[in-house]
């Protein structure tokens, strides 16, 4: 296929982005250049500025723009309660949610040999200095529900036994305003496991 | 009730045209060497699995020249009948169809359960742990799901695992590193043990039922689990038993560069008198054995489902003698639903003997004759 030379520079780009083939990139090529060009400058712009604004909180490791973290500054959450998650993007999961008000803790991975995580690649050392300077008085593990996401719960969960925090896991179960006839077996005896008094 | 009333073969394998109709009950295929009784048996599993028991390649089915198959049976289920339609062309998919209504190769299975017992089965007790483990997990993940969850998840744990014994077995941190893995193992692993514990004395129970037939009671069967760690029938004291024998081996672990204990390494042990029958019986004892675990696997397919499977028996008479046979053919009526069984030796009137309904069809160069139609003789 022959394409004039900076329309091709473009695509290959544009094929970098996860998820987009050379058929999404040719489109989205296309696209872009059926915009004025302010738009266009528009676009770059907000990448740039993205890129030079945006980091991960050193505290919480949540994305937040560099001058000031908005979840560690906002003085309305509750101090006293941490909520430890994965990924970055998880933090926004939960934000939508509108339930929680406490703080948050981005590990940016799980305990996964095979892909080179231990320990120390967690910066769980960030994590304890957290906890043992501020006064923390519940940690909540939302790490994902697999093999990997387990080992690392139970991880945390004996490295915090010493700092007299209450640990406690976010319950598995069933998705809510489903019917419990098209739950799949393994998610309802999960949410059997952890069924709670009432 | 659920048997296969009719059968209709095209090309598959020796077996040009043939419509064969079955007794509800048993099924005699009689034969010299070479004939088709097994191609018959096979066409039978493949209705119901789509897939034969001899080899993972449908071309070979098809009939050499004509270069494509054509299988129907027609079963009858809860006072239903249902037809099932296999197709097969050279170079193209199997094309499955339900009622006439076409249908996923995967989505049909199961549907209609066939089970096979076959000569190579007796690897069961022959070969070596592998093989054992391979049929506790299959039937495990078949009597809860929660116990393929838990292998999977073991099985990953074990590669996380085994990467640090390996690759990182010199790193100052290696315990820490290893600390996570080591309570993951353990808590899957000890679940696993539970569940496989179980599952054995489930099997034992109807594996003897049918032994003690066998044998007449003269020699007894017993499935022991034979495990690396040692076990217990609280999961709790296992997970703890499993933890610690890992610290006791963690210099040997870290020596080989991998895991040592755990239910990937255990194996259930057949036991005839008391000896290990791996290695201490004879032929006929091990395919007596073998059979058992078999009929075992029926049984729990029968409280589970409240249904018996057709059980295909291929060439079992062989290494038997006539009291065994016997005993074989009167438990099948009694407790079987639908049986085939292939046989190249003469009955030498041991059916007359089971004054019961049967049907006998003989096999010669891939045709196949009713012989007898004695309902209710």
């Amino acid at each position: 296929m022959v394409y004039p030379g900076s329309f091709k520079k473009l695509v290959e780009v544009l094929c970098r982005f996860p998820g987009v083939g050379p058929k999404t990139a040719q489109r989205l090529a296309f696209y872009l250049l059926g915009l004025s060009r302010d738009d266009v400058v528009a676009i770059a712009r907000a990448m740039v500025e993205a890129k030079d604004k945006l980091g991960f909180c050193p505290l919480c490791g949540c994305l937040s723009e560099l001058d000031s973290c908005s979840y560690c500054n906002d003085a309305g959450r509750d101090q006293s309660i941490l909520l430890i998650v994965q990924e970055a993007r998880d933090v926004l999961v939960m934000e939508r949610t509108g339930q929680y008000r406490g703080l948050y803790h981005v590990l940016h991975g799980a305990l996964s040999p095979l892909d080179g995580i231990g320990p120390e690649e967690l910066k769980l050392d960030r994590l304890e200095k957290r906890i043992a300077e501020k006064e923390v008085s519940e940690v909540i593990i939302a790490t994902n529900p697999n093999v990997e996401g387990d080992a690392t719960a139970g991880y945390l969960a004996r490295l915090l036994k010493p700092y007299s925090v209450r640990v406690t896991r976010i319950a598995f179960g069933l998705p809510v305003g489903g019917d419990i006839e098209y739950a799949d077996d393994l998610t309802l005896s999960r949410a059997l496991d952890g069924r709670r008094e009432m | 009730m659920f048997y296969l009333e009719g059968l209709h073969l095209k090309g598959f394998r020796n077996y040009h045209n043939q419509q064969l109709h079955f007794h509800p009950r048993l099924n005699l295929v009689i034969g010299e060497n070479a004939q088709g009784k097994t191609n018959l048996l096979e066409s039978i599993y493949y209705l119901s699995v789509t897939r034969s028991f001899r080899t993972n390649r449908d071309n070979e089915l098809a009939n050499f020249e004509d270069r494509y198959f054509y299988v129907k049976g027609n079963f009858v289920k809860d006072d239903f009948k249902h037809i099932i339609q296999l197709s097969y062309r050279l170079n193209e998919q199997l094309k499955v169809s339900v009622n006439r209504k076409q249908e996923d190769r995967f989505a049909h299975l199961q549907h209609f359960p066939v089970i096979v017992f076959s000569p190579d089965d007796l690897q069961i007790i022959k070969d070596g742990p592998a093989i054992r483990r391979r049929f506790l997990n299959l039937e495990g993940s078949r009597l809860n799901p929660l116990y393929f969850e838990d292998l999977k998840n073991y099985q990953r744990s074990l590669m996380q695992r085994n990467y640090l014994l390996k690759e990182k077995r010199n790193h100052l941190k290696i315990r820490e590193y290893l600390e996570p893995w080591d309570y993951k193992l353990a808590e899957l692993g000890s679940s696993i043990i539970n569940s496989r514990l179980i599952l054995i004395k489930a099997l034992e129970k109807e594996a003897r039922l049918f032994f003690d037939r066998m044998t007449g009671s003269l020699e007894e069967l017993t499935l022991r689990y034979s495990s690396t760690v040692d076990f217990n029938n609280n999961p709790e004291t296992t997970r703890n038993n499993f933890l610690n024998a890992l610290s006791k081996k963690r210099d040997v672990e870290l020596k080989k560069g991998s895991t040592m204990i755990g239910p990937h390494l255990d194996d259930l042990k057949v036991m005839i008198n008391g000896f290990d029958s791996r290695r201490f019986s004879s032929q006929g004892q091990k395919r007596t054995a073998a059979l058992a675990l078999k009929m075992a696997e029926v049984s729990l397919f029968k409280l589970r489902n409240d249904e018996s499977p057709i059980i295909l028996l291929d060439d079992v008479f062989s290494e038997f003698d006539n009291s065994r046979k016997m005993h074989l053919l009167e438990f099948l009526k009694e407790t079987a639903g639908q049986c085939f069984i292939s046989t190249a030796t003469g009955l030498n009137g041991l059916v007359e003997n089971l004054q019961s309904d049967y049907k006998i069809i003989t096999v010669r160069y891939g045709r196949a004759f009713d012989e007898t139609d004695r309902f209710g003789a």
